[in-house]
């Protein structure tokens, strides 16, 4: 009985030792076995979620910096900024004309830019004259040559130009400009604006300048 | 005996730990499993272990050791295992809605420019101006001396709304043609490609055209006129055809 009782005093002890070291032991494997399965689905989760990371940071990165892709965001600007410049250079409004003619500078650059600066004084004087309001809607338009290393680009752009004058119908006319934007450090500018020509042989054609007040005639060739 | 009482025991522990494990969540406290076990467990070893005083005595002895033991690998585990959960959903938020981003960025930078090739994929970009330039003046072109050629173009070169579009827009010319002795030639002088996606492509086009009549009688010679409209092509049967004319009207 001594020894039983022994036994069973160092039984507890046997059985603290045993618990301790020993991961097996019954009192490990049920909350392990009660975790792991959380474990798991949180590391598949996170594990997934830098699969993802990887894989959409690498697309982005490479769309960032793909040359096509940035020569079609190159193509998409110059045309947003072509029609709105061909567009700019199709409003005058007489009675807004300081602003109308602030627009236009600001619209171009180069010989163009420089042209319009001289003539402005002149051109003002016609207007106010003719009392003439232009409006321009762009119809369409597509950039035709793109240059994005030397800044260089042409657009061609269809147009709706409408001319109001006192004492007369407004008159409608389709012009087909084409156009040459320069890359400036304000954005792409129009250093060149014309109406497409007619064939040689045409005697006479849209590009006829419209004494009018027309913008067109002064910002054209 | 002992290993009945052993096994007893293990049960107990057994039990006591995931009894712990379960409530680990919702007890911060180690005191308070503890002493659920001891009130739980002190009617059980007299059933057990008899009338032994030193019976109990062991098992009292054991009694705070052993559930010290599960509930102190509990707090270990406790201390790491939420934390580490934590950081597992915090690595996932963040890579995840890195991701979310990352993809919105990539698709807006593609999907706003470059789904469209024009001008990027230059070879295609030309073979549309190309094939849209010739397209046009063959159709918009009609001698009445040879109008079967024309017609052979447009049965060629058109397809879907074009044909029908066309028709009406050349109706009069064909009404005219014999008795006015008609030229009508239509020459391409700028094309420019607003947008090629796969097969399909929009391009911009000024012509001249020029009306010649030589009727004796008719007023004679010709008229020259400007004209600019947009064309949708499609790629079919390895080239591309005309099957939209948008004359801006």
């Amino acid at each position: 009985m001594a020894r039983m009782r022994f036994r069973s005093g160092a039984e507890p002890v046997a059985g603290a030792t045993d618990e301790v070291p020993d991961p097996p032991e019954p009192g490990g494997p049920a909350p392990a076995a009660a975790r792991r399965p959380l474990l798991v689905v949180a590391l598949a989760l996170a594990v997934a979620a830098a699969v993802a990371a990887v894989w959409t940071g690498t697309s982005w990165y490479a769309a960032a910096h793909d040359d096509d892709t940035s020569f079609a965001r190159t193509r998409d600007t110059v045309l947003a900024a072509g029609e709105q410049a061909v567009q700019n250079m199709n409003t005058l409004d007489h009675s807004d004309l300081d602003h109308g003619m602030d627009v236009w500078e600001a619209s171009t650059t180069g010989d163009l830019h420089s042209q319009l600066v001289q003539g402005r004084t002149d051109f003002e004087k016609q207007v106010q004259q003719a009392q003439t309001v232009t409006t321009a809607k762009v119809l369409s338009g597509a950039v035709t040559e793109l240059d994005a290393r030397a800044g260089k680009a042409s657009v061609m752009v269809a147009l709706r130009i409408t001319v109001e004058a006192p004492k007369s119908k407004p008159s409608v006319k389709e012009s087909r400009m084409v156009g040459e934007l320069t890359r400036t450090a304000d954005g792409w500018k129009l250093s060149e604006l014309g109406q497409a020509p007619m064939g040689d042989s045409a005697p006479s054609g849209t590009a006829t300048p419209s004494p009018d007040g027309s913008p067109t005639s002064a910002a054209g060739r | 005996m002992s290993t009945t009482r052993h096994l007893i025991n293990r049960q107990r522990r057994l039990a006591a730990a995931s009894a712990a494990a379960a409530e680990r969540t919702v007890r911060p406290s180690a005191e308070r499993p503890a002493a659920d076990r001891t009130t739980e467990r002190a009617p059980r070893t007299d059933t057990a272990a008899g009338t032994a005083g030193a019976t109990t005595a062991t098992e009292t002895e054991e009694a705070p050791e052993a559930p010290a033991d599960p509930e102190a690998r509990g707090r270990r585990r406790t201390d790491r295992f939420p934390l580490t959960l934590a950081l597992l959903a915090l690595l996932t938020v963040l890579l995840g809605g890195f991701a979310a981003v990352a993809a919105g960025r990539a698709s807006s930078l593609r999907d706003d420019s470059a789904a469209n090739t024009a001008l990027t994929d230059t070879a295609r970009t030309s073979e549309v101006k190309g094939t849209i330039a010739q397209d046009v003046n063959a159709v918009f072109s009609y001698d009445y001396t040879d109008t079967a050629r024309t017609d052979q173009a447009a049965r060629r070169v058109l397809t879907g709304k074009a044909v029908q579009q066309y028709a009406t827009m050349i109706a009069g010319v064909k009404a005219q043609a014999g008795a006015q002795k008609l030229v009508l030639t239509t020459t391409v002088t700028d094309t420019g490609v607003e947008m090629i996606d796969g097969d399909r492509a929009r391009v911009l086009v000024y012509a001249d055209q020029s009306n010649t009549s030589t009727a004796k009688g008719a007023s004679t010679g010709s008229t020259y006129a400007a004209a600019m409209f947009a064309v949708d092509a499609v790629h079919q049967d390895g080239t591309w055809k005309i099957a939209a004319i948008d004359t801006f009207g």
